[in-house]
């Protein structure tokens, strides 16, 4: 009898693989940031330089009820150049994120965000550990360095594996997505989070333009 | 009427960001985004920012250190608006302009200054960095976090603000001045107290920021920084524009400096320069500003590791002067830091400062200044990644003129933007 369930359940879930549903588009994106500034005033030794623009994109999530994420998930978010690469990083709930030094100066992580509050101190590109933390609640948490002003990057706490990243150009994919009736938001900043409600049949596309 | 626009706008979100706490955060990055100017394809890029600092202060009579008050309690607000901007990979300028009550904290009007500017070019695109302008000196290490969001302290370690008994309005002429400008004499009335302490110097004058050039480079882990500046390290702010005084005695500075990781950083400087002023009355005949020399060396070191940072300097400086011989006086701290989470840190310092001895005119050695310790204690609160409260407590001992001890508080709330 358990066989039998066993293998109904395989089967189902391999057809809902096959027959997963994908959702495509492009969201509309503010014009590109203007790049920071590093403040050198008392560092007479210091490699200036010019930072990479870092273009705005925004995170396209299927908001429903899913289950809560396998254990142990965990991603990294870098400090290189003087810049937290990626500067937009979406995770689950529950994810740990590793935040190593690639930089041969000191690097001091914070967040004041309710979501996460924190404060890792400064820590070496050789230091092991590398220094992580566990993102246990949905939001948004804004990471900066103590030591350079101009370094921020975003963390968005989803409770959803389902969620992309668009390119710079606005594109982005979703694929492997369950069929049924879902909201597909795109966060886009701070003050800005555009939803659409969509309907998925499975094995198909949908296309969305978000304004 | 674009950039009005940006600055109407900027002093909106400023205030607005003030009182609110996760709307002030976003409020702030908005505001940064406002006062950053960039040129095509980003190849020069500028930022203004600044902090707004509330200072109030509570002392003993005659107040200690730099500061200048006739009252015990002293309330001293300041506008510090930096500009840093980048042209290309290889030239930098910066400048910081200030409105407050003075450079070091008075009870009198207010005033507009520009205590920093400067560019630093790299003439060959390799290590070798060329700065000109007006700026932070290179020796030790205090002058890198001297800004009130960066200083764990609101005053200043005591090498940087306890003035000795030299002047540099006036040449010593004999053993007795120096004694008598020193204070060691008894009985000495609290307007004269206070008239003479705004002609006295201490050994490094806050960062001084005096004009002139520098040079610095690096190889492997070794740092080295060498400058000629207008005024030497104890001379006063007013002095450090003036290079027409010092064109023929300038100061010269070298650092050179053991940077192996983020975590250490050790440093070995010396410095030299004519302590006088131009117009100083009184040298003798034969003699020129050039005798009148201060000769500092200092060491200084720096750890950080994770939630600690600990801050050392050690300053010998010697002042000589013609027909007294040199004046010895030594000075140094420790300081150290903890976070003990994004909001709060605390922080202590432990500064001593003790005098050597001339001969005065019955052929006795005499101590020319008064030794003193100091103990500060500072905890710091951070509201917002742009607002923190600090508090200061001081107490010092010494041979003071009103008794053996005193104590000093302190409250500063800054605002970054």
């Amino acid at each position: 009898m358990k066989a039998w369930l066993a293998a109904l359940l395989f089967a189902g879930a391999s057809g809902a693989g096959l027959a997963a549903a994908t959702v495509e588009g492009r969201v509309a994106l503010p014009k590109t940031r203007t790049t920071p500034v590093v403040n050198q005033r008392y560092e007479i030794v210091a490699k200036s330089g010019v930072l990479s623009t870092n273009p705005p994109v925004a995170v396209v999530y299927l908001e429903g009820d899913f289950p809560a994420p396998a254990a142990g998930s965990v991603v990294q978010l870098q400090q290189k150049d003087l810049a937290f690469v990626p500067s937009l990083l979406p995770v689950q709930v529950g994810t740990r994120v590793e935040f190593p030094n690639l930089d041969d100066t000191y690097h001091n992580i914070f967040s004041f965000s309710p979501p996460k509050r924190f404060d890792l101190g400064r820590y070496r590109s050789d230091d092991r550990p590398v220094p992580s933390q566990v993102f246990d609640v949905p939001g948004l948490v804004t990471l900066r360095c103590d030591i350079h002003e101009h370094m921020r990057a975003l963390i968005l706490v989803l409770a959803t594996p389902h969620f992309a990243v668009t390119d710079a150009a606005g594109n982005f994919r979703l694929t492997g997505l369950p069929a049924g009736r879902y909201k597909l938001k795109a966060w886009v900043d701070s003050r800005t989070t555009h939803e659409r409600p969509v309907e998925l049949a499975a094995g198909g596309i949908l296309r969305v333009e978000f304004p | 009427m674009k950039a009005w626009r940006r600055m109407v706008a900027a002093g909106g979100l400023l205030a607005a960001g003030w009182t609110g706490a996760s709307a002030a955060e976003e409020s702030f990055d908005r505001l940064e985004e406002l006062l950053t100017f960039s040129g095509q394809r980003t190849q020069w890029r500028a930022r203004l920012s600044g902090t707004v600092d509330a200072e109030v202060y509570a002392m003993p009579r005659p107040v200690p250190g730099l500061i200048d008050s006739a009252s015990g309690t002293l309330f001293s607000p300041r506008l510090s608006v930096f500009l840093d901007a980048q042209f290309g990979p290889a030239t930098y300028l910066f400048a910081q302009a200030r409105a407050d009550r003075g450079f070091d904290p008075t009870d009198r009007g207010g005033e507009i200054r520009l205590d920093e500017v400067a560019l630093r070019f790299r003439p060959w695109g390799g290590g070798v960095t060329v700065q000109a302008g007006k700026f932070a000196t290179i020796v030790g290490n205090w002058a890198v976090r001297h800004g009130s969001w960066s200083n764990p302290f609101i005053t200043a370690p005591a090498a940087y603000e306890v003035p000795t008994g030299i002047w540099d309005t006036d040449a010593i002429r004999s053993p007795n001045t120096l004694l008598q400008w020193s204070h060691l004499r008894p009985g000495l009335n609290a307007a004269t107290l206070a008239a003479e302490k705004s002609l006295r110097v201490p050994i490094i004058w806050g960062p001084a920021y005096s004009s002139g050039v520098a040079v610095a480079g690096g190889f492997g882990p070794w740092r080295y920084a060498v400058e000629a500046k207008a005024g030497s390290l104890a001379s006063r702010p007013d002095a450090w524009l003036h290079a027409r005084e010092q064109r023929h005695h300038p100061t010269g500075a070298a650092r050179i400096g053991y940077h192996p990781n983020p975590t250490w950083n050790l440093g070995l400087s010396a410095s030299a320069g004519s302590y006088l002023r131009e117009w100083a009355p009184g040298i003798p005949a034969g003699y020129s500003r050039g005798d009148y020399e201060q000769r500092v060396l200092a060491v200084d070191f720096a750890f950080a590791r994770r939630h600690w940072q600990v801050w050392a300097e050690g300053f010998a400086s010697r002042f000589t002067i013609p027909r007294v011989g040199d004046a010895d006086v030594f000075s140094y701290y420790v300081e150290a830091k903890y976070k003990f989470g994004p909001r709060l840190s605390w922080a202590w310092r432990w500064n001593q400062q003790t005098y050597g001895d001339i001969v005065d005119r019955t052929g006795t050695r005499v101590r020319w200044g008064r030794d003193l310790w100091r103990i500060d204690a500072a905890p710091c609160w951070r509201f917002t990644p742009h607002t923190q409260f600090k508090v200061q407590y001081s107490y010092q001992r010494g041979d003071f003129d009103r008794g053996p001890e005193q104590h000093i508080g302190a409250a500063q709330f800054t605002v970054r933007f």
